[in-house]
């Protein structure tokens, strides 16, 4: 008998019509060093299940993160007493598969024999090239290595079973810089499948020059100042703009898409992609229904391609479902599993030039307070530069930019060429833009 | 549940290569959230949560796992598992576990376990029915939320000592969308307490009073302009007023940030000025029946009163034994963490500005031309720099000592330890507001809290271009 056998009968005996589990395993293991010794050292070993079913045409949900008959009756009992109370009429689906899948190999079995004394010596020469990357650095707030391997199950009583594996590790390390009474702090992070590929050296300047830049800044004046925008901070707005193509939203009235589809939502420089085969750390070759994904366009010389659907919300609109439904409970999610921004041919110099005099933002905080998401106004805490005379200036302090979504990405002038791509899956580069509003002094 | 004598199995495998401490956190817990949007219950979930985290401690490493296999097997893996990082002798074997003795201040006369999900969906439906009773054709989307969570937490350590409790929360919570021909706006209210259903069906807290503060919130926001930047005065508002504090002064004070020079008050003594004279601060994890209190923290010390600020003065921080061990002090009850998949360290309870002597009308009157920033989105700070930010969900323009039009969008930016000496008023109405706090050892519940006060000079982020 199968692990979850039990399950199945149970929730047939309780009623349901059609069921469905989705199983995550994961194993974490971190090393984390403050001067010079282990400060932290966990292996976590995760299991979480979501119990899915089917009464009446509603569907309840419930989770747990042990598996035995006892656990195994308390899912049956609690989808039953969550379908019941459900009066949302959208219908629901225990998906029955696609006709293909195109499976991809996201593991890398090699990372899992890497030791623990080749993560050590990695951990002290990230350590020890922050502490000696220039005379301002004060302290190494911390270096720290995380090791993840996950897997996860969808299965269903419609005959569905697919699992995906996956595995990936990073290097983070955070500096502290000091000069003339101010201090900065600056982290940053570097992240892969393939461990001998980790150069510490490498992050560790990246993260010691970003940091004593930012020393002896100033606000600048209030103004409106033609920008540039550091791929990361391209990065965190794109992230949110990218939701408005998301469906519920839209056919619940609460996205700025609404009615925009093969409209113009951005400037022809911009294309974005959702792409959940792009072979690496993200890759989803079926989304948390069992729905094939595929890699499609969202916007397209900035006209709207697509909105994002799971099967309820494409039941709504009468089309396919585009796999994007990831996350949630008894009703999932959407959103992109790769977000990718197509990349311009200029380099970060080459648009400085084209600035001539104006700012670039290098980071932005605050985004969970500081931008509405249904508006897409932001006002947001920055970092950054002055560009002057088409080049990069003094650093910019206590300054905030702010703005909307949509008229941000209606007024990129270039897309840049330096491609980074962030640990929450999303390819950017530099944007040119028009202009930002920067309040300072 | 696992017995004493497999806890003290467990505690003395993990002890066998030197550690000097070692922890048993078992956790059983279970939540349920019910969400009515657009007046139908749209989804129902139940979540359960039940595991071992096992922490090792040595001068100042710690080691931690945790897992789901609670089987005498299962746990006696894992603590040789970690144990294998230390290879020193054995300091410490643990013979008997005594029971740590604590209050309940926090008792529930109804468990959670027995409100039947109908009798929730009725109490956010008479909010749900208010909001609808406005009948603004602008109100385009409405959330209602009840989300309750029972949680039962044991552990075992090795200074031979064990507790047990079971706290139960409930948070009621509405969201409403609103638009217009020039887009949307959110109004979003959440009470919640340590306290049964009934909390939510009093004078104070209650789903009509609550959803249609947020709709009018939402609806006010929507036709406010936007906020104008600059350098200006700013009075914040009481209760959720205090996530200033919380963000730019509160993390700074934990012992996670302070014990390793990486708060910027490490330069600081007790005794030091860190605020202007009129402000002093308190973190309370003793507060009867309060959103962020404790009885007994995660490690076994008991929830206490800390006086954070005394007139001005820094006179103590949130410790944890680990990072207490860094500053020569030992935890004060302020170790917390969200579940068992988290290892825990220093963090905020109830966390608040104490009452001064103006009253909120003083201040807005002697306000020439400023900002009055009543309600928050939230913020975030980095705790080295003490660089903080946090976004306005409802703010007025005060002119001549008057609150007059509303504005939008308005950011808060600056440095912890400018703004606290820069507090030149403070107010005698304080109240607290509930919250969940993001920090390493995860998401907790605290309460923010502070009576109206005002700040001399704030930098303030917006798009309304310059005060006038």
């Amino acid at each position: 008998m199968g692990k979850y056998d039990k399950f199945f009968a149970l929730a047939k005996e309780a009623g349901l019509e059609e069921v469905e589990l989705y199983v995550s395993e994961s194993r974490t293991l971190s090393i984390s060093l403050f001067h010079g010794e282990v400060n932290e050292y966990t292996d976590n070993n995760g299991y979480s299940i979501l119990a899915r079913g089917i009464l009446n045409g509603k569907c309840g949900a419930a989770t747990a993160d042990v598996w035995n008959a006892e656990k195994a009756k308390w899912l049956v009992k609690e989808i039953v007493a969550n379908a019941k109370v459900i009066e949302n009429d959208d219908p629901v689906f225990i998906f029955k598969g696609s006709e293909k899948y195109k499976k991809i190999n996201t593991f890398n079995k090699d990372l899992e024999n890497v030791t623990n004394k080749q993560i050590m010596d990695k951990l002290y020469a990230l350590e020890k090239g922050i502490k000696e990357g220039d005379h301002r650095v004060v302290e190494v707030a911390g270096t720290e290595y995380s090791q993840v391997r996950s897997k996860f199950t969808l299965l269903n009583s419609n005959g569905l079973n697919l699992t995906q594996k996956n595995n990936y590790f990073y290097f983070v390390g955070q500096c502290v810089a000091s000069e003339n009474g101010q201090t900065k702090s600056g982290y940053d992070f570097a992240f892969s499948s393939n461990f001998d590929e980790f150069d510490p050296a490498k992050l560790a300047k990246k993260i010691v020059d970003q940091t004593v830049a930012q020393l002896g800044g100033d606000a600048c004046a209030s103004n409106k100042y033609k920008a540039v925008l550091h791929p990361g901070v391209v990065q965190s707005l794109m992230r949110a703009y990218v939701d408005y193509a998301n469906a519920e939203e839209v056919q619940k009235k609460s996205s700025l898409f609404i009615g925009k589809l093969g409209q113009k939502v951005a400037s022809k420089k911009v294309t974005i992609e959702d792409r959940p085969l792009q072979k690496n750390a993200f890759a989803r070759w079926f989304d948390d229904e069992g729905v094939a994904t595929y890699n499609k366009a969202i916007i397209k010389n900035g006209v709207l391609q697509t909105y994002l659907y799971n099967l309820t919300t494409a039941a709504k609109d009468g089309v396919q479902t585009t796999g994007n439904a990831f996350g949630g409970g008894s009703k999932k999610g959407i959103s992109p599993a790769f977000i990718y921004l197509k990349p311009g041919k200029k380099s970060q110099e080459e648009l400085f030039q084209e600035v001539g005099n104006g700012v670039y933002i290098t980071d932005v905080s605050g985004l969970h307070a500081g931008l509405n998401a249904q508006s897409g106004n932001f006002s947001l805490q920055s970092t950054g530069f002055m560009i002057e005379n088409g080049k990069k200036g003094k650093p910019l302090d206590l300054i905030t930019v702010s703005g909307n979504l949509l008229e941000l990405f209606s007024d990129v002038l270039e897309v840049g060429n330096d491609v980074d791509v962030s640990p929450s899956g999303i390819s950017a580069s530099s944007l040119l833009i028009k202009k930002i509003a920067v309040s300072g002094k | 549940m696992i017995s004493k004598k497999l806890a003290i199995d467990v505690l003395n495998a993990s002890l066998a290569t030197g550690a000097d401490y070692s922890e048993i956190f078992y956790e059983d817990s279970h939540s349920h959230n019910v969400v009515i949007e657009n007046g139908k219950v749209e989804t129902s979930g139940s979540n359960s949560l039940c595991g071992v985290g096992l922490r090792l401690l040595k001068n100042n490493q710690c080691v931690y796992g945790y897992t789901n296999d609670l089987s005498k097997k299962g746990l006696l893996t894992l603590a040789e598992s970690l144990s294998k990082s230390f290879n020193d002798k054995r300091l410490l074997t643990v013979e008997k576990l005594d029971m740590i003795k604590c209050k309940n201040r926090n008792p529930i006369s109804r468990s959670y376990d027995d409100v039947p999900v109908e009798e929730k969906i009725a109490l956010v439906r008479e909010g749900i029915d208010e909001i609808n009773s406005i009948g603004d054709p602008r109100i385009v989307r409405t959330f209602g939320v009840f989300g309750d969570n029972v949680r039962f937490v044991a552990v075992f350590n090795s200074k031979g000592k064990w507790f047990k409790r079971t706290t139960e929360f409930g948070r009621m919570v509405f969201q409403v969308i609103v638009a217009d021909q020039n887009g949307f706006e959110t109004g979003f209210e959440g009470p919640g307490a340590q306290q049964g259903i009934e909390y939510f069906r009093t004078e104070k807290v209650n789903p009509k009073k609550v959803a249609r503060k947020a709709a009018e919130t939402a609806l006010k926001m929507l036709t406010a302009e936007p906020c104008p930047s600059g350098k200006m005065p700013v009075v914040i508002g009481n209760g959720w007023g205090g996530v200033l504090f919380h963000e730019s002064c509160g993390h700074p004070l934990e012992a996670s940030a302070v014990s390793k020079g990486l708060s910027c008050f490490s330069q600081n003594k007790i005794g030091d000025f860190i605020a202007s004279p009129i402000v002093s601060a308190v973190d309370d994890s003793t507060i009867p029946s309060q959103w962020g209190s404790i009885d007994i923290d995660d490690e076994g010390n008991l929830g206490t009163k800390r006086l954070l600020i005394k007139n001005g003065k820094l006179n103590d921080y949130m410790i944890d034994d680990l990072n207490g061990r860094r500053m020569g002090r030992v935890g004060n009850g302020a170790c917390r963490r969200q579940n068992y998949r988290y290892i825990p360290t220093s963090r905020m309870s109830n966390t608040y500005i104490c009452n001064g002597k103006s009253t909120p009308e003083e201040i807005i009157k002697a306000t020439k031309l400023g900002l009055y920033a009543v309600s928050f989105n939230g913020g975030s700070v980095d705790s080295t720099t003490g660089e903080f930010n946090f976004g306005c969900s409802e703010a007025y323009i005060i002119r001549d000592g008057k609150v007059c039009e509303p504005v939008k969008g308005a950011t808060l930016i600056g440095k912890g330890f400018e703004i606290l000496k820069k507090i030149d008023m403070v107010a005698n109405d304080l109240d607290l507001a509930q919250g969940m706090c993001g920090a390493s050892s995860g998401s907790i519940r605290t309460n923010v809290g502070q009576p109206t006060l005002r700040v001399s000079e704030v930098t303030v982020g917006g798009r309304g271009g310059e005060l006038k």
